[in-house]
């Protein structure tokens, strides 16, 4: 045992000293070395000294839609965990080297962690991300649950033996990086199509080679970016990494101690859950989209609630009165048990500053307000229920105005809206303001007539000349109409028109109110 | 206490009784107790409604004999006069029986951009919601038959929100009591409208005529 270990020994300086590649889990046939040659490896007399930083780049062939469920699990092993979409994991693992029994033990603890969710994946240890992320692409998948138990190395020979294939790469110094990325082929850096080709027609295929072309000269034919690429590969450069956040929700649920039957006094149990729900939105400046209610019953399933909201929302109160109404429109088959709330993704919060004015006073801002009612009011009555004018321009009646969506007032403030809306509003009408009626039936009505004249519930007297609108004959809505002001007999003043094609009926198209 | 304190105790000078009886929560019978308004547009008018104008906050009940005699011209003008205000709040129609026309509307001055339609089952919620938001200048309903419940419900909201609720109601409503501050029925004329106080809080009932809109035919 003593023997095989000194050999071991042997065998792993003389690869540092060659190549530095630190490999190095033994082939699987002699499984019985593996234990001793690992530890003894880690420090080797003679290494180059060890990059500030190492990092673990993990290439996902199968399973990208796992990645985020990967990048939360792989928070175990560090801190600085960060993604590279859509199929690359980064980790940076210098400090925990220590805690994970090694380089070994850590990228096999890592290496399950991908087995477990089923995804074939390689791994590489590099002291910068994006040569670990390269490295990686280049390794081979280890088929999921496999990849612990048969690691792919030899210790094999010195430096010819450098190894994409078949071996994980395992670099930690940044002396002898670019040694071992030179025969990594280019693709794996993932340059668009015709960078590859120009380069590959100047005899260029692996990364070593076009390290090697001026710098100068690469930056003029191909632009800058792919010489800071470069540059960040070997470590010239800084690679700063944007830490991966796992996506929080909130989620708590509250037993009660007897059964509850009207929805005031479920929502009064929600109370503590909704006050919970707001400090833990206020500490994370972060807000709803959308909220789930859950209500458990003895024998019944679940009742559930779901809110869905236009506009993020981070004030409990708020959220508890759209609850509250729509709960109030559900029917609990019965006595409520438990109740649960549950959040949706959460959305980072738009802070506004607060008015110096009371709303309303000196111009003060009215948004929160008028945005709210609009949402009380849809949330019972359907988003269609609310809606704002709008005068287009025309001159057939039935065109000159459409329902839009209400105008937000919060916009109103801006000098820029201001200008906007002085553009936008009203075109001056193209005819005299007050002979229009307030009030415009939704299709024209047919009126009985007799003599010619019009008639509902009697006789309508005509007041003043028509107006002649003729127009739309360009799209098929054309209209040949003489307009007339009319008092029904309850002095009603009405807007009827005649057409002035046969048969010449009489219409009523509006009330003035 | 002070050198200058001569009344006797318990008792309250002039002075102080005037200036305790200014407060606009206390209304005192006649007295015109100060009220905000916002002018109807029509000189008539104003002189007979207390604090010469159309109260901004509170239940104002306009009976009419049947839909579109010329009820809402009579609103047309403060209206205008709301909505283009600077900090102007949202204008709600809740549930009117036909669409408004839109360009009328802006003809007559009114801001197109502060106007929003609620088109509601539940016409009394909606209303209710907009009077006690705080959120809306003037709220405007057209109902059929109301308890005076109801109404109270309405006018407290209404005062709560600091906001003109208008309710449209039939004439036949004109028989019961209704806690709006002000009620008022409308007919036409041939030539305009003739308008009838039935309770205003500090004004004088009675009948007055006015005219259509200036330029209306």
């Amino acid at each position: 045992m003593r023997r095989l270990t000194a050999q071991a020994d042997e065998a792993s300086v003389r690869i540092s000293e060659a190549a530095s590649v630190r490999a190095l889990l033994p082939a699987p046939d002699d499984s019985g070395r593996k234990a001793t040659s690992l530890r003894s490896v880690r420090r080797p007399a003679g290494d180059a000294p060890v990059a500030s930083e190492l990092w673990i780049g993990v290439h996902l062939f199968t399973g990208s839609d796992a990645l985020e469920r990967l990048a939360t699990r792989a928070q175990r092993f560090t801190p600085r965990v960060s993604v590279a979409p859509p199929d690359g994991l980064l980790l940076e693992v210098k400090g925990s080297l220590h805690l994970f029994n090694g380089v070994e033990g850590l990228c096999s603890c890592v290496a399950s962690e991908c087995a477990a969710l089923g995804v074939q994946s390689a791994l590489a240890l590099s002291p910068t991300p994006l040569s670990a992320l390269v490295a990686a692409r280049c390794g081979q998948p280890a088929p999921g649950g496999s990849v612990t138990d048969a690691p792919v190395t030899s210790v094999g020979g010195p430096a010819t033996g450098v190894s994409f294939t078949g071996k994980p790469f395992i670099v930690l110094g940044l002396a002898p990086l670019v040694g071992q990325l030179a025969p990594l082929p280019l693709e794996a850096l993932r340059w668009p199509q015709e960078t590859f080709d120009r380069l590959a027609r100047m005899g260029v295929r692996t990364i070593g080679q076009v390290l090697r072309l001026p710098r100068a000269g690469l930056a003029k034919r191909f632009g800058t970016e792919p010489l800071l690429m470069l540059d960040r590969l070997t470590g010239r450069d800084a690679d700063l990494r944007e830490r991966f956040r796992a996506r929080e929700r909130f989620r708590r649920k509250r037993d009660l101690t007897y059964e509850l039957e009207s929805h005031e006094a479920v929502l009064r149990a929600l109370e503590p859950l909704l006050r919970e729900l707001g400090t833990f939105l206020q500490a994370r400046q972060c807000s709803l989209m959308q909220l789930e209610c859950f209500l458990q019953h003895r024998q019944a399933p679940a009742t559930r609630c779901l809110l869905r909201l236009a506009t993020p929302v981070a004030d409990a109160t708020r959220l508890g009165e759209l609850l509250a109404e729509r709960l109030n429109r559900l029917v609990l088959p019965e006595p409520v048990r438990s109740c649960e709330l549950r959040s949706g993704a959460l959305v980072r919060s738009m802070l506004a500053s607060n008015t110096l004015w009371q709303p309303g006073e000196h111009g003060g801002a009215v948004s929160v307000e008028s945005s709210g009612l609009i949402e009380r009011l849809r949330a019972r009555l359907g988003p269609e229920a609310v809606y704002g004018l709008q005068v287009l321009p025309g001159h057939r009646p039935e065109n000159t105005w459409r329902a839009i969506e209400p105008p937000s007032q919060a916009a109103s403030v801006t000098r820029k809206s201001r200008a906007a809306r002085a553009s936008h509003t009203t075109p001056c009408p193209p005819w005299p303001p007050f002979s229009r009626p307030l009030w415009l039936l939704p299709a024209p009505r047919l009126l009985s007539q007799r003599n010619g004249l019009p008639r509902r519930r009697g006789a309508l007297r005509l007041r003043g000349d028509p107006e002649r609108i003729e127009s739309g004959w360009w799209d098929g809505g054309e209209i040949e109409r003489d307009y007339y002001v009319a008092v029904d007999i309850h002095g009603v003043r009405l807007w009827v028109f005649r057409e002035r094609v046969a048969p010449h009926r009489w219409f009523l198209h509006g009330l003035f109110g | 206490m002070p050198a200058d304190y001569s009344a006797p105790p318990g008792v309250i000078r002039d002075s102080e009784l005037a200036r305790l009886l200014e407060h606009p929560a206390i209304w005192r019978g006649r007295s015109a107790a100060r009220t905000e308004t916002v002018s109807t547009g029509f000189d008539t008018l104003d002189e007979c409604l207390p604090g010469r104008g159309w109260p901004r906050s509170g239940l104002t009940e306009i009976l009419v004999p049947r839909f579109g005699v010329g009820e809402l011209s009579l609103l047309l003008p403060a209206l205008a006069t709301l909505t283009r205000r600077p900090a102007a709040r949202w204008c709600v129609w809740v549930t009117p029986p036909l669409d408004p026309f839109a360009p009328a509307l802006a003809a007559h001055g009114l801001l197109l951009e502060k106007i929003l339609i609620a088109r509601a089952g539940a016409s009394l919620w909606a209303f209710e919601q907009s009077l006690g938001s705080g959120a809306c200048d003037v709220v405007m309903a057209w109902a059929r038959r109301l308890r005076t419940r109801e109404i109270r419900r309405l006018q407290l909201a209404a005062e709560r929100g600091r906001t003109l609720g208008i309710l449209f109601r039939s004439r036949s409503a004109a028989r019961e009591s209704s806690p709006a501050i002000l009620r008022m029925a409308v007919e036409p004329l041939p030539q305009g409208s003739r308008i009838t106080l039935l309770k205003s809080r500090g004004g004088r009932n009675g009948s007055i005529e006015i005219g259509h809109l200036p330029g209306g035919s």
